[in-house]
């Protein structure tokens, strides 16, 4: 009988201290950092500062990688049956998710904060790419941006002259695929067999994304909005490519597909004068230039015109409905005028709550940094990003063949049949 | 009656070995070659019998012969430079010269550090304008090259990558198989009045055979399977120039969520390193010499 009780009392412990300690919902939460710059430190920040607000909460967040690999993440995980709770994956892999049947749509949460008036706060912009074919919304706008044109004013100035006499202004940045070609042409210094500086960096890695941003600037895009009609192979996407590969492999002012990562260190290291980057890669250039430096609109072909980027936060389902909850809780607090303005300073991405820019801190910033504003001016010319099933198979056969044309193994208008054929086979399934 | 025993009892201590062999080895691999006939894959979320649909996919697709081409000319390029060189420096340490130590430690620790970390520093080593590689050829005069980022280094970057990773490794064990080499025929060689290459050419070559087996096998195995490097510093690119089979399988079952083609992938790496290890160890395995006489 003693001996039972040896047993029993520490067991009455045990459930004592269970049940009287509150229940912490633990949520597991996926990101990815897909640009330059310790912005993973940003949001372990931003989560410690939720936690201390909602002790109920638990938030274990993983930075799983870029944006490739926290979508492989994300999708190993739900076909395991473990999915996380909360996490922020690339706006065009919605579909893909979708068809996975992995998410839930957020609508409930939306009309319990008031509906249409409380999503009026984030920009009409941003949330093109968060709803399904169903018409829910799927997907709430977090790590958002467009691409945007960087330039170094100093090396404009160096080139004033040059400038000046090709009938250029050295105080400005291009205004057009014309201008970007002559601008290009004089800021390119060579020397010998060595090119001493580069006019401008057209980078790799997602140049698929900066080409979609040409294809719209010359009036077209590269698939529907329906994720099913692909527009790859037309006549101005072409024009576009052969401007690419002009400026690559003819002229020469660019090089040929650097790598995403390190092209915002190309433009501080005095590599390149002009580059195309994501805002969201601002605050290292804010940080570590050592140069005055300016932030302009892409410039325009026919007109002006980008898709947006980034990521969203995105709820899955087969959790129990406390994390649900707590996730929503979660990517609305990330969201608040608050913290999306604290998100904008430390990473240069476009705050998605239109009151961040009310705040006082806010409004101090941008006066000192005008060039935070650009990508979110840059907005009104601003379309949803393409969307479809499969869609990182269809990313590589954009990249594949924008690769291929770029170090001039395919002609432009090979690059752009294939890839056309590429992507209607990914879309069905062949 | 009781040898029988004997073998009975043997079978019987072999039988936790061989469970898990069979759960973790065999069973995958009839899993996967029967998933290899089926349609499977995001748009079709219940594997379907399709008969040889994926291969026939593989066998009309550009991407999968610029695979294997990538594969077979890895794997060539990086191991016969490897083996030699692993071996001469393995003789040249065993020579007894002065700092033994410290040339063992230069040429192994490369293989103590994770792929994962030798990856990125190589990356650094490689970067366009910052890389110490092409500051260096800028100082000798040459242009800067693209390395990771053109289609025409990127595969010879990871191939000089790995070799540098794998070199100390082989080397290691050369340096195991030569102390098996009977120091008195080095002597009797040297009485007799043979130079140092013909000494080892003759000597040491042939008698470091079953190593060689050993080390020949090992690296059509590993190179065949690079993985880690490719993932990290090009995801085989630019233009699929730098994807090789078993990263290929990962892109189509983990980025492409098409679990048939990747399992009929792996079908076909199973049947070429099968069949390379036969075709080794039939011709050279009857024909090595163990020992001196």
């Amino acid at each position: 009988m003693r001996r039972k009780a040896i047993f029993i009392i520490p067991l009455v412990f045990i459930f004592a201290f269970a049940t009287a300690a509150p229940a912490k919902t633990k949520l597991k939460f996926f990101y990815p950092v897909g640009v330059a710059g310790p912005l993973v430190k940003v949001i372990n920040g931003m989560v410690e500062k939720f936690e201390k607000e909602n002790p109920d909460i638990d938030i274990e967040p993983v930075y799983a990688g870029n944006y490739n690999q926290t979508m492989q993440k994300v999708q190993t995980a739900v076909l395991g049956g473990n999915p996380p709770d909360i996490a922020v994956v690339e706006i065009s892999e919605l579909f893909s998710l979708l068809q996975m049947d992995s998410l839930i749509p957020l609508d409930e949460y939306i009309q319990q904060e008031g509906g249409q008036t409380f999503l009026d706060d984030y920009y009409k912009g941003f949330l093109g790419n968060a709803y399904g074919r169903d018409g829910k919304i799927y997907g709430f706008p977090f790590q958002r941006s467009t691409p945007i044109l960087y330039w170094n004013k100093d090396m404009f100035q160096a080139a004033g002259d040059k400038l000046k006499a090709a009938g250029l202004d050295p105080d400005r940045p291009p205004k057009n695929w014309n201008e970007l070609e002559e601008y290009a042409k004089i800021l390119t210094i060579q020397e010998g067999n060595q090119t001493k500086q580069y006019g401008l960096i057209i980078p790799g890695g997602w140049n698929d994304w900066i080409f979609e941003a040409f294809s719209r600037q010359n009036g077209s895009q590269l698939l529907k909005e329906d994720g099913l009609t692909v527009t790859f192979d037309t006549p101005e996407n072409l024009q576009a490519l052969q401007l690419w590969v002009k400026l690559m492999q003819d002229l020469k002012v660019c090089p040929v597909l650097r790598p995403w990562n390190i092209t915002p260190d190309d433009f501080i290291g005095g590599v390149t004068a002009m580059m195309y980057y994501s805002t969201g890669g601002m605050a290292k250039i804010r940080k570590t230039a050592k140069f005055n430096w300016g932030a302009a609109f892409q410039p325009a072909g026919k007109q002006y015109g980008t898709p947006v980027g980034g990521g969203d936060f995105h709820i899955f389902k087969g959790i129990p409905k406390e994390n649900q909850d707590a996730a929503w809780k979660f990517a609305k607090f990330m969201t608040t005028p608050e913290m999306a303005a604290h998100w904008s300073i430390e990473s240069g991405y476009v705050a998605v709550n239109k009151k961040s820019y009310d705040l006082q801190n806010m409004k101090e910033f941008l006066q000192q940094f005008p060039q935070m504003t650009v990508a979110r001016n840059q907005l009104e010319y601003a379309y949803p990003k393409m969307m479809a099933v499969n869609y990182q198979l269809i990313r590589n056969a954009m990249t594949t063949n924008l690769d291929g044309a770029l170090e001039g193994k395919k002609s432009p208008e090979q690059a752009l049949a294939d890839a056309q054929k590429l992507m209607e086979q990914a879309i069905k399934g062949q | 009656m009781r040898e029988k025993l004997e073998q009975y009892r043997a079978y019987l201590f072999l039988i936790p070995g061989l469970f898990f062999l069979l759960l973790f080895t065999y069973l995958p691999i009839l899993w996967s070659t029967w998933l290899s006939f089926n349609r499977w894959n995001l748009l079709s979320p219940k594997p379907k019998f399709a008969g040889w649909e994926n291969f026939i996919k593989l066998w009309h697709h550009d991407v999968f012969w610029l695979v294997m081409k990538n594969t077979f000319f890895f794997v060539t390029i990086s191991i016969f430079p490897t083996m030699f060189l692993a071996l001469v420096f393995a003789i040249l340490i065993d020579e007894r010269m002065k700092g033994r130590v410290y040339y063992i430690y230069s040429l192994f620790y490369p293989t103590l550090i994770p792929m994962a970390a030798a990856a990125m520093l190589w990356v650094y080593i490689y970067s366009p304008n910052l890389g110490i590689l092409n500051l260096l050829l800028a100082k000798l005069g040459f242009p800067k090259l693209g390395w990771l980022g053109s289609s025409a280094t990127s595969l010879w970057a990871l191939i000089l990558m790995t070799f540098w990773k794998n070199l100390g490794f082989f080397m290691l064990i050369y340096l195991a198989g030569l102390q098996n080499v009977d120091r008195e025929l080095y002597e009797a060689a040297y009485i007799d009045g043979a130079g140092w290459w013909r000494r080892h050419i003759q000597i040491t070559f042939p008698l470091v055979g079953p190593t060689s087996l050993f080390v020949l096998v090992t690296a059509i195995i590993l190179t065949f399977r690079v993985f880690d490097q490719i993932h990290l510093m090009t995801e085989g690119g630019p233009g699929n120039s730098s994807n090789v089979i078993v990263y290929y399988i990962y892109e189509n079952g983990f980025k492409f969520f098409d679990w048939g083609q990747a399992t009929s992938l792996t079908t076909i790496l199973v049947c070429i390193l099968l069949t390379l290890t036969l075709i080794i160890f039939g011709i050279f395995g009857k024909r090595i010499t163990y020992t001196a006489d």
